[in-house]
Order: structure tokens, then C-alpha cells, then sequence
């Protein structure tokens, strides 16, 4: 059995050296070079840091980042990605959170790393990549693994308005990448197109494909997305064969006409997860390229992406509805109702997942992990683990699950997942904000915030912008003189639902 | 002109859109802006964008998107 996502990297660096293991618009790298560099990284940091520490990584979307990653892994450390490109105050408070001593930044992030509230001694990639690698040295730190070692910490949208840091075992993220590698039967032939943030979680598979099966992965120029017909001519260009993309991703070319131009041809595989996939989008993929393996996914982060996927066994409608469809290998899913009994066949109940993909926590958070991964309530006999998810779904007849939506008020939004409390919590910052409601309108996508007081909508929306990432800053805002209450004086969210589907 | 600048000023009241002319390709405005944009400016100006006109050049200020928006009128 394999103690750490490494034995994966040593073993396909010697059967790959020679082979592009990752590529951007200006660079690539084999999988011998990417080996060495992590390696040169790793002895650097193992000479400064002990094993089984945190390093904050905060690098660009290109070829290096994956081995910054890495190359803290090779250190017997693990890595919390950090987006350059989110507002400071942001990055400040995942580094509140994760309280790492060493940040490994690339050059181009060293300005911003430094404007950081970070006490830390701040590491340049470009200055110690040359490191002579010490073997010795990191044979021991890789002995310090354990499969349940932590391998990284991804952070997430909160309620109360501070991120929770997610923390993934090396043995849940290798069940998941063979779990879905299986599903979308992945080799050293494929090669992905990434699209998503490197640093969120569902770049895992662009970065562990390779590393687990000896894949290829390009990574995409995030202006590329807004230019449909510059997006396929690199995916033809690079010959890519599988995307998993986020379901606004997939949307995206859809929308903006692309298909009438040009098409990926060389797609073999398209897994889309993230948001529920209006299948008008999907037709059009499936219209221009009917032998592609469709995938739907579905799962929280903190089971390692996933829980469960839907392969689309045929052509959907306009107004078909995706089921999220039978649990990955080694996870188990199953319902519960609210008074945690388990909910008959047919019926609604909470989505609920266990097995050995469950995240270990919430960095730095026990009342919240507590809370959230709790004992298996149908289980008195032994110790099980179990992560509610706050979703609600039904199993059918053939055992396949069905998404009814959320519990709470946590929503999907351009594949991302937000706390509409956390959007009220930083707009009541905002001077001259009273009182706020945030409401999200599925059917058209659109993030509004209802609030009172003198602020203008200019300054709640700029202020968003500086210290929340894009796709957390309402798009449309809403004046009132009084928010409508419901007898019990809570907000009447409905009242607000019909204002805007007016 | 001022129509747009006033689309342009709600969707993205933090930018200067009478300065700026690499919106696109120094990623001011991203994919979802676009996706936005492109739709409001289709109902306002009763104009249809289409995939070959979405390139950097026609998006990279204020004035290339009033240009543009001006050729599709005329057709």
C-alpha cells in the first residue's frame, strides 16, 4: 500500500522522465525535470523546516506551481495554496488561519507576499530551485509520511465570514484520483485542460493525473475563457483529450456561441461539477460532439471533491435534470433525515458520506470540524466518521441519487461554493450599510444584495472587490428602506426571491 | 457612448473604463464579465456579438467596444 502521493510521483518520474508532464502558454516540463525541481525544493525546505509543518504556497498559473507543491510534499510538509490575485485582505485572513512560518512564493507574487500581514520568512522559488537534491535527506522526510498525513489545505467560503481551511489526507486524495481516474479510464495518453484555479480544489485531478498515471496537463490562460474561439483553437492545438471543468466552465463556450465556429476535437472526456448543469449548455456539447464521455459530478470538499458521479448515458433535453448517480469506489453515501434516522428509499433526506476520503478537519478549527464530521448515527457499535453535507437528495429504485438542493443558505456560484452569510457579514463592514440581505437567483445566475442604509451601491460593490474574490461580489444591489420581516422578525427571504423574479 | 459607459460603470464600478485599453488581455475583465457583457449589450443596442467578434481587439477599451458595437449596427 502506498504511504504518500510520492511513491506515485517516483514511480511515474522514472517510467515518464522524457515525457511533458505539465504546460502553459510559455513553458513545459517533463515529468524528470518536474521530479528534480520538487526534489531541490524539497532539500531546501527540509534543511529549514520540520517535517509535518505547513508551507502557504502562493505562485501564478504556470508549469512551477504544481512543483511548489510538491516539492513542499518532498519536505514532509504539506502545502495551503494561496491566489495571488485575491484582495490582501483576503490572503491575510488564510494566513491567520494557517499560521505557517514559511511562505513559498515565485518572484512575480514576492511584492504582494510582502504587503501581507505575514510574520513568516518568505521563500522565492527562482532562488533555491537550483538546490542540490540530498537524497538522504529526503528519504527521511518521506518516511515521516503516513497515508493519513495531510497533504494540503484548500480553503473555503464560511458563514461566519473567515474561511475554513479544508485539510485532505494523502490517502483520501489518492481514493478519489482513482476513483474518478477509473470512471474516466485516465493514462499516460490523455491530456488535460485545466481551467481551474490551481490553488482550488478542483485542480487536484489536472495536477494528480499526471501525477498518478503519467497524464499530461495544459494549463489554460484564464483570459483564453473569455475569448471562446482563442479556447478551442488551444485545445485542438495541444491535442487535449479530457477536461474536468467546473459546470460555468463547460457553460461558458456554450453561451458565447463557440460551437458555430470551430470544436475540440480531440475531446474524449468532459467531467463538469461544481453547480447543478442546465442542460441546455450540455445539448449543445453533446449535439457537435456526441462521442464524448460525459460525466456528472457531485461532491463537497471536504470528501475530496467528490462523493458521487452520473455518467449521461445518452442525449439530454432542454429541461432534463442530471441525477448525481452512484457513489465513487471507496465511498459511501447514504441519507439521513433530520432526526437522524435513516431515510426509506424514495424519500428526501440529508446527503451524508463516510469512508476513507473524508478531509481531517477544519485547520485550526475543532468546534467546527466537531460539528461537521460527526459519529455515524445509524453506527452504536464502532467508531465512524461520518460528513454531513447539507445537500438533500433521494435514492430511486436503481439505487441512483437524485439532488434536491441545500439545507442551509449555502449556494454555487460560478463553480464556487458561498455562504450567503459570509456575503452579509462583509457588506455590513461596508460604512453606511445597515442591514443586508443576500439572495441568490439561481435561474439567472446572479448574486443581488438587498440592504438599507446610505451607502451607495459603488462603494458596497468596491469594497467587495478589495477584499473578497470576483466571484464572491454581488452583482446586483438593491436600496430599500426597511428589508420585509416575517412575523417572527427574521427577514422575509421570499419577499425578496419574488422582488427579483418580478 | 454614454449608454455603454454607463453599462460598463454598473458592471464593474471599479474600473476606469476611459483609461483602460488592455481590459482583456491584462485580465481586468474576466470570462464571467463577458459572458455579462456581452448579453446586456446585445439587449441595449439590439445587436448580436457573435464568437468571431470576441476577441481581445474588440474588447480591450471602451472605445473598441463602441467601434464594434457601431459595425454590427450598420449591418
Amino acid at each position: 500500500m502506498e504511504t504518500s502521493i510520492l511513491n506515485r510521483l517516483d514511480r511515474t518520474a522514472a517510467a515518464y522522465a522524457d515525457k511533458v508532464m505539465f504546460k502553459d502558454d510559455s513553458a513545459e516540463i517533463t515529468f524528470g525535470d518536474f521530479d528534480r525541481l520538487t526534489k531541490s525544493v524539497g532539500t531546501f525546505l527540509a534543511k529549514k523546516i520540520p517535517a509535518g509543518a505547513p508551507v502557504a504556497v502562493m505562485s501564478g498559473r504556470h508549469v512551477l506551481t504544481p512543483a511548489c507543491f510538491l516539492g513542499a510534499v518532498r519536505a514532509g510538509c504539506f502545502y495551503a495554496p494561496m491566489d495571488g490575485d485575491m484582495p490582501k485582505a483576503r490572503l491575510n485572513q488564510i494566513i491567520g488561519v494557517i499560521k505557517a512560518d514559511f511562505m513559498l512564493v515565485d518572484r512575480a507574487h514576492l511584492e504582494t507576499a510582502r504587503s501581507l500581514d505575514f510574520a513568516g520568512e518568505i521563500i522565492v522559488f527562482e532562488d533555491i530551485r537550483d538546490t542540490e537534491p540530498d537524497e538522504a535527506l529526503l528519504a527521511r522526510r518521506a518516511a515521516t509520511l503516513v497515508c493519513t498525513s495531510p497533504l494540503y489545505v484548500i480553503f473555503t467560503s464560511g458563514s461566519t465570514g473567515v474561511p475554513k481551511g479544508v485539510i485532505t489526507s494523502h490517502q483520501s486524495l489518492m481514493c478519489y484520483i482513482d476513483a474518478v481516474g477509473k470512471v474516466l479510464s485516465i493514462d499516460e495518453h490523455d491530456i488535460l485542460g485545466n481551467q481551474s484555479p490551481l490553488d482550488y480544489i478542483a485542480a487536484v485531478r489536472d495536477i494528480y493525473f499526471p501525477v498518478s498515471f503519467g497524464a499530461s496537463t495544459y494549463i489554460i490562460p484564464k483570459n483564453e475563457f473569455a475569448v471562446p474561439t482563442a479556447l478551442f483553437e488551444t485545445l485542438n492545438r495541444e491535442k487535449i483529450t479530457a477536461l474536468c471543468w467546473s459546470v460555468a466552465g463547460v457553460e461558458l463556450p456554450a453561451k458565447l456561441g463557440a460551437f458555430d465556429v470551430d470544436k475540440p476535437a480531440y475531446l474524449k472526456k468532459l467531467c463538469f461539477s461544481g453547480s447543478v448543469m442546465p442542460c441546455r449548455y450540455l445539448k449543445i456539447w453533446q449535439q457537435h460532439l456526441p462521442d464524448v464521455l460525459y460525466v456528472n459530478q457531485y461532491g463537497p470538499t471536504e470528501a475530496t471533491a467528490s462523493c458521487t458521479y452520473y455518467v449521461v448515458p445518452g442525449q439530454v433535453d432542454d429541461d432534463t435534470v442530471l441525477p448525481i448517480g452512484k457513489p465513487y469506489d471507496n465511498y459511501r453515501v447514504f441519507l439521513l433525515n433530520e432526526d437522524n434516522t435513516a431515510t426509506p428509499a424514495g424519500q428526501t433526506g440529508e446527503i451524508c458520506v463516510t469512508g476513507p476520503v473524508l478531509a481531517l478537519g477544519y485547520y485550526g478549527n475543532p468546534e467546527q470540524t466537531a460539528k461537521s464530521f460527526m459519529q455515524n448515527p445509524l453506527n452504536p457499535d464502532y467508531r465512524e466518521l461520518i460528513y454531513k453535507t447539507g445537500d438533500l437528495g433521494s435514492l430511486d429504485e436503481n439505487g441512483v441519487l437524485h439532488f434536491h438542493g441545500r439545507k442551509d443558505r449555502q449556494i454555487k456560484h460560478l463553480g464556487h461554493r458561498i455562504e450567503l452569510g459570509e456575503i452579509e457579514e462583509t457588506a455590513k463592514k461596508v460604512d453606511g450599510v445597515t442591514d443586508c440581505c443576500a439572495i441568490y437567483l439561481k435561474e439567472k445566475a446572479t448574486l443581488t444584495l438587498f440592504y438599507t442604509g446610505q451607502a451607495t451601491s459603488k462603494e458596497i460593490v468596491l469594497y467587495f472587490r478589495q477584499n473578497m474574490p470576483a466571484f464572491m461580489v454581488p452583482r446586483k444591489l438593491v436600496c430599500l428602506d426597511a428589508l420585509p420581516t416575517l412575523p417572527n422578525g427574521k427577514t422575509d427571504m421570499q419577499a425578496l426571491n419574488n422582488y427579483l423574479k418580478r | 457612448m454614454d449608454e455603454l459607459m454607463q453599462i460598463l460603470e454598473e458592471l464593474r464600478p471599479d474600473v476606469d473604463f476611459a483609461s483602460e485599453t488592455a481590459l482583456i488581455t491584462d485580465g481586468v475583465l474576466d470570462s464571467f464579465d463577458i459572458v455579462a457583457l456581452v448579453g446586456e449589450l446585445n439587449d441595449a443596442f439590439d445587436i448580436e456579438i457573435k464568437p468571431n467578434n470576441l476577441v481581445p481587439e474588440n474588447f480591450n477599451s471602451a472605445e473598441a467596444m463602441m467601434a464594434l458595437i457601431e459595425e454590427l449596427q450598420d449591418e
